[in-house]
């Protein structure tokens, strides 16, 4: 049996490692280029969601890579997402009709742990609780190096850059709790050089659909590129912070519900909620831009964009939106992130809050 | 006294009787805004990003309208229906979104719907009167209009049917609907829709749509499976951008091909044009026909 899942940013790793402590062999799908993304959009429905379109991707260059059984999150709730194994099923059972394909609900822990997983790799269920609690250590690990190697960027880019390689193969080495405690200090190590950050630096906050944000290749390795223009970039949204709040566990859900509450008064399913309240908290704290990226026509986002457009007048704060799909180019994001920082640097040095208009903000792509 | 503005567009076409009844009974004086129009929707189009599906753009439109005659805007927030299925994520935020359009210039007046349509209603109107036994009444008195569903053909006779799958707010709202009732019945078809179908077999769980949980696309897939056979071709409506129909529908479109039966996907947003949609139903007519002539029992 040879598993495999598609990528999830950082924390790819971490699902790996507890796929790994199962008992499975794991396929890792090559990186995702191009070739996945146009290879998943060639397959899926026309009008369907970009994460549905890369993870197909993913799956199909899995297929080819060796793998001959595929794991994909469920759980259908007022979203698309849990509905996604639905179809790529039927689209990956065309293609390789041999293929085992498995949708793991996310809302069911028990039956995760109870049944689905020790049915799967015939494994005791304390044995998956136990590798529940190590891919909760390791996601959390991964969580720290992200908010470190985040910081470092600012102060030089390249030696970042090459500390977090280095980072990367500590982390993907780490296969025990002892070993991620070790983990932990080496990085700090590592970092530690950016400990101190200058008083007047650029912050955003990072907002928005959860595969978006994490997943490197979806949203055009924004958080770098950010990092490059020499912004510091906040992002709240972790695989550590999905999982606990799986399992009933991530309170601070209900702090962000709350600061939601005056925008959006009732959860219209995804992430909307946490988008919103997120924003709120990073505006609170004092960031001088806040950027929402989703995918295009993302229902819960685009409510949550309204939201932040009324939460940008009364707080004036400036807004970035960003809505991502297939034909996104790389180089025209570039040029409205660096329009967008121009804005902030200048608001930023004239102290003064002024407003942006919305128009110059909401163009398509 | 209280005037009530109620919008005439999504939830409109399937509880707007009965909402009218309902606020009249209780003494309300109720403005319904006009029929969707191009200016009622290039005013929707100001208040939510370009992304969003063409009717969440058209109520938008029907708020402005009304928010400056009206005292409130009955908008209920559509959460759950029939034991825990979803409505869909813009139906929950279009209050919210509402809210943030009207400002101060009018009160939205939203009960939660959450699997609990009558006691919601109920709340609201004690809210507003105070008189449980007159609330009471006055549902009373506005329930048999909740079961009033359009028609489009009533015939048994032997003319082509065709299935015309889409949401009730796309279909019955002319401004979206007409055109496409019209081409298809200028090409000699009858239409029938998911209203003709009783309850029972809108709603049923069994086979593939017991997984799903959004209420409108449940009673959409049912239509489709209980007439797939049963009709000349099926014609599914879709706004773009709409999160559900873009997943139902291709798992609709991938069985109408396991079955033969011809397809149309039409996608519609607000620059759709109506030479367009008619060139596509003319072109799908003709498969019909082809189609048709192979398999004269598809008549009925
Ligand atoms: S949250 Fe957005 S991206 Fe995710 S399934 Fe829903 S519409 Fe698609
Ligand atoms: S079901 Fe589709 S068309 Fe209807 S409100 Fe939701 S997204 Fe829009």
């Amino acid at each position: 049996m040879k598993v495999a899942f598609p990528y999830f940013g950082y924390d790819t790793i971490a699902l790996k490692n507890f796929l790994e402590m199962l008992g499975a062999e794991v396929v890792l799908p090559p990186l995702p280029t191009e070739r996945t993304l146009s290879l998943g959009t060639k397959y899926s429905p026309e009008l369907i969601c970009l994460p549905f379109k890369i993870t197909l991707g993913n799956f199909i260059e899995a297929l080819e890579a060796g793998a001959d059984t595929l794991f994909m999150a469920a759980g259908a709730r007022k979203c698309r997402f849990g509905y996604y194994h639905f179809i790529q099923e039927t689209i990956l059972k065309q293609i390789d009709n041999n293929v085992d394909f498995y949708p793991i609900s996310q809302y069911t822990p028990f039956e995760f742990i109870f049944q689905k997983m020790p049915k799967i790799f015939s494994v005791s269920p304390a044995r998956v609780m136990k590798s529940i609690n190590f891919l909760l250590a390791h996601s959390r690990l991964i969580e720290n190096f992200r908010k470190l190697v985040r910081q470092a960027r600012v102060i030089d880019f390249t030696l970042a850059s090459i500390h977090e390689k280095h980072a990367l193969e500590i982390i993907a080495d780490a296969i025990n709790l002892m070993q991620i405690r070790k983990a932990r200090k080496e990085i700090k190590a590592l970092f530690n050089f950016a400990d101190d950050l200058p008083e007047n630096i650029i912050k955003v906050g990072l907002v928005g659909e959860i595969y978006l944000m994490l997943e490197p290749f979806a949203n055009h390795d924004i958080e770098k590129e950010l990092g490059k223009m020499g912004v510091l970039v906040l992002n709240n949204r972790s695989l550590y912070r999905h999982i606990k709040h799986l399992l009933h566990i991530d309170f601070d859900r209900i702090k962000l519900n709350h600061r939601a509450y005056k925008y959006l008064k009732e959860s219209p399913g995804g992430e909307a909620l946490n988008t919103v309240g997120e924003a709120r908290t990073f505006i609170k704290n004092g960031v001088d831009g806040i950027i929402h990226i989703f995918p295009f026509t993302c229902m819960p986002e685009n409510i949550a964009l309204e939201a932040l457009q009324k939460m940008s007048d009364d707080y004036s704060v400036p807004i970035l939106s960003l809505s991502i799909d297939e034909h996104t180019s790389k180089i025209g994001l570039l040029t409205r992130l660096e329009a967008f920082i121009d804005i902030l640097k200048r608001v930023k040095n004239q102290k003064a809050v002024s407003r942006v208009p919305r128009s110059s903000l909401l163009t398509p792509h | 006294m209280i005037k009530i503005g109620i919008p005439r567009a999504l939830f409109y076409f399937r509880y707007g009787e009965f909402w009218q009844h309902f606020f009249r009974n209780l003494g309300y004086e109720i403005v319904v805004s006009p029929s969707t129009n191009k200016q009622i929707l290039e005013q929707g189009l100001k208040y939510v990003s370009s992304e969003i599906c063409l009717p969440v753009k058209i109520i938008c439109g029907h708020i402005e309208v009304l928010k400056n005659q009206v005292d409130a805007i009955f908008l209920p927030r559509f959460v759950e229906l029939n034991h825990g299925l979803y409505t869909c994520p813009k139906m929950i935020g279009i209050v919210d979104i509402a809210q943030i359009q009207v400002g101060n210039a009018c009160e939205i007046l939203s009960p939660k719907i959450k699997d609990n349509f009558m006691l919601a209603h109920f709340q609201t109107g004690l809210k507003l009167t105070g008189n449980p036994i007159k609330v009471i009444k006055a549902l009373n008195r506005a329930i048999p209009y909740l079961s009033h569903h359009k028609k489009l053909s009533n015939s048994e006779d032997h003319k082509q049917r065709i299935l015309l799958l889409s949401h009730f707010y796309n279909l019955w709202d002319d401004f979206i609907g007409k055109d496409i009732i019209n081409s298809f019945q200028s090409c000699g078809f009858d239409i029938a829709t998911k209203e003709d179908l009783p309850d029972k077999v809108l709603k049923s769980d069994k086979g593939f749509a017991k997984n799903i949980r959004w209420v409108y696309e449940r009673e959409l897939y049912n239509a489709f499976q209980y007439y797939s056979d049963k009709v000349a071709g099926i014609c599914n409506i879709i706004s773009f951008g709409c999160g559900p129909d873009s997943l139902i529908g291709e798992i609709m479109s991938k069985q109408a091909n396991e079955y033969k039966t011809p397809f149309l996907q039409l996608i519609i947003d607000e620059h759709t044009s109506k030479t367009g949609i008619n060139t596509r139903i003319e072109a799908f007519s003709e498969i019909i026909n082809r189609n048709y002539q192979s398999k004269p029992y598809l008549t009925k």
